[in-house]
């Protein structure tokens, strides 16, 4: 009953004309950068953090988780017309989507991605309705020597879950660990890395940061190729799916809720895994594999269902414990920090209006996106036509003066065009930047929880052990050390080799 | 050069910077951690993973592969341009002023990167430095610089 009255108080929340807006804005903005290669859904929140500063809160948060979970509707719809993925968890909709749209059946492929998508998104927000509180109440016991542990693990599973191996994504975290240190430091005062420049004795800002290696990085890697990109007419024939199609997709779209939902809660790259880890899990189930890949509704729906309750479920570890299990939450994390707002245990019971604003708004902004992924459909393709030679000097121009409009420092845009072209080289040389951005956020909360839990017992180690919380997430830390190394030894298996190259 | 070693090179000079620099602050006792702790540990871990990549980046450029420096700077021409006139931009953007710094910025970007005629870059240029100044100066209330105009 408690969850339904604070979901009935979210819904007056969410229904005001401001943030209904709010919402449509994000999911419209969330399908644009969705549809368009180029600009992931990373690039497409920190481009829109300026906007939010004369907002509230829940108004910001609302808008920037539509565009997050926007973009995973508005992925598919490329994926399956043009065999180009729109955003990286829309990789595997490809495969069978665009055989499906070649076949004619591209319109029954879009409703199901869409249908699935909203089962996804919609069941995977009950859950988190549910556990997000609970999780929270759990954490509020979380002292310093917990929450070390806590944050140790999640590391941990990060370098085992993100892109590429487990060794190539723990220096990308020191990395970003070592970057989170500069500025004063909190305890005692003492100025780290910041050469007497004024700018960086608060820190090194998270959003030219952001903004430079996902939204610069992006930009740079896509120029890289032609500018010019000839877009093809699409015809729309036939939206609704047959009695056949629509048979076949049910199980796949309740499978994938469930699995996206629990990869969702997972550090790393989960809307990707997810999608990669339905597909071959329903082409292990169908009675005939050998059909995957010609153009299987299976293969849509599964995926598409998956990654989007993965995009949701991901909240969950993020508005909970204060943990972004990935680039995205990590980003909206930045957006509420500026607002005076900081996700953790006490976020629930401190901003209810906020967090339960934040869930009825996620309901309605699934059948936003469900109204605006299929009858409009055709208007987003239209997207593609723009070309990309007018769209990314544009964008360059939003993210200067997105950075610049938070301190009106040069020193800023200094910084987004030094992680700009770090982003880029990263990029080239195969290592992830989410767990360098992730470990940069997080970071001085571990510090400080690793430094408070020193002092508190005098110098002693064995208060980690103490504490059973702490002591139980650090033998499983050292447990998932030892694992990785032992798979990053062993020889790779077929499917971790098609994910890694989906990556 | 490997990717694996291009990538162990940023490691290391990360991991040498931060040793540099945080050997100089206070280490503090156990009970009374100094706030050179954390990053000394993070930049010889650095370190560590830096130079096992430099190891291993050695074999790995048969199998996967390997980064030219000359190639490099012919291939990645346009990223190299658009990264130049970003920083002409920033030097000069609070001197000349959001307007104009944006129209020269983009009237450059238009015609040497995404070769546009000159009537079309500029046309382009100053559709949008002017549309996104009212964008963020009148509607957002951005306050951006007005350099030396004003």
């Amino acid at each position: 009953m408690d969850v339904l009255s604070n979901l009935l108080n979210g819904f007056q929340t969410a229904l005001t004309f401001k943030n209904v807006y709010l919402c449509f804005i994000g999911c419209l903005w969330g399908t644009v950068v969705g549809v368009l290669p180029g600009i992931g859904p990373l690039a497409g929140i920190t481009l829109l953090i300026p906007a939010t500063f004369g907002m509230d809160a829940t108004g910001a948060i609302i808008m920037l988780a539509g565009i997050y979970y926007g973009a995973m509707y508005g992925g598919s719809t490329t994926s399956i017309l043009m065999n180009i993925p729109g955003e990286s968890a829309s990789v595997v909709t490809c495969i069978d989507g665009y055989q499906m749209a070649r076949k004619g059946r591209g319109g029954a492929a879009l409703f199901i991605a869409a249908w699935g998508s909203w089962i996804g998104g919609t069941l995977s927000i009950i859950g988190l309705m549910f556990l997000a509180p609970s999780l929270a109440n759990f954490a509020v016991k979380f002292g310093p020597p917990e929450m070390f542990a806590l944050l140790l693990i999640a590391f941990i599973l990060l370098g085992s879950l993100g892109k590429g191996s487990f060794f190539k994504t723990v220096p990308m975290i020191l990395f970003g660990l070592l970057v989170g240190t500069i500025g004063m430091d909190p305890l005692t005062g003492t100025m780290r890395f910041t050469h007497g420049i004024k700018d960086l004795y608060d820190g090194i800002g998270f959003i030219p940061v952001a903004m430079g290696a996902f939204g610069i990085g992006e930009i740079l890697t896509s120029t890289e190729e032609s500018l010019v990109r000839f877009v093809g007419k699409v015809k729309m024939r036939e939206l609704l799916p047959n009695r056949d199609e629509l048979r076949a997709s049910w199980a796949p779209i309740f499978r994938g809720t469930g699995l996206g939902f629990l990869i969702g809660l997972l550090p790393g790259s989960a809307h990707v895994l997810s999608s990669f880890v339905s597909y071959t899990l329903e082409k292990r189930l169908s009675k005939k594999p050998e059909e995957f890949g010609t153009g299987r509704i299976e293969g849509v729906a599964g995926p598409e269902t998956a990654n989007n309750a993965a995009s949701e479920s991901a909240m969950i570890p993020f508005l909970g414990l204060g943990i972004p299990t990935g680039p995205a939450p990590a980003v909206m994390m930045i957006a509420l920090l500026i607002h005076g707002v900081r996700p953790g245990p006490l976020f629930i019971s401190e901003q209810p209006q906020v967090f339960w604003g934040l869930i009825a708004s996620m309901y309605i902004g699934n059948l936003i996106l469900i109204i605006l992924n299929l009858p409009l459909v055709g208007l987003f393709v239209n997207l593609l036509r723009v070309p990309f030679r007018i769209l990314f000097p544009v964008i360059l121009l939003i993210c200067l003066v997105g950075t610049y409009s938070v301190n009106s420092s040069v020193v800023e845009l200094g910084i987004l065009l030094f992680f700009g072209v770090l982003g880029y080289i990263f990029r080239k040389l195969d290592f992830d930047i989410a767990p360098f951005i992730l470990a940069m956020i997080i970071g001085p909360t571990l510090e400080m929880s690793f430094r408070q839990s020193l002092m508190r017992s005098a110098g002693s180690f064995s208060i980690f052990l103490k504490s059973p919380i702490a002591c139980t997430l650090i033998v499983m830390s050292c447990l998932l050390f030892l694992w990785n190394i032992f798979r990053a030894v062993r020889p790779k298996k077929a499917w971790e080799k098609a994910l890694e190259e989906g990556e | 050069m490997t990717k694996e070693r291009g990538g162990s090179l940023i490691f290391l000079a990360a991991g040498i910077y931060g040793l540099v620099f945080s050997v100089q602050l206070p280490l503090g006792k156990w009970n009374q951690p100094g706030p050179a702790v954390f990053p000394l540990s993070l930049s010889i871990l650095l370190c560590l993973f830096g130079m096992g990549w430099f190891i291993r980046g050695k074999g790995a450029g048969k199998k996967q592969g390997s980064v030219r420096l000359r190639g490099f700077v012919q291939k990645f021409m346009t990223p190299i341009r658009i990264v130049g006139l970003t920083a002409a931009f920033i030097l000069t953007f609070e001197f000349l002023g959001y307007l104009l710094a944006s129209t020269i910025y983009l009237f450059i970007l238009f015609l040497w990167v995404s070769r546009y005629r000159l009537w079309a870059a500029l046309a382009l240029a100053i559709a949008f430095g002017a549309g996104s100044w009212l964008f963020f100066e009148k509607l957002l209330a951005t306050p951006l610089p007005r350099g030396f105009l004003s």
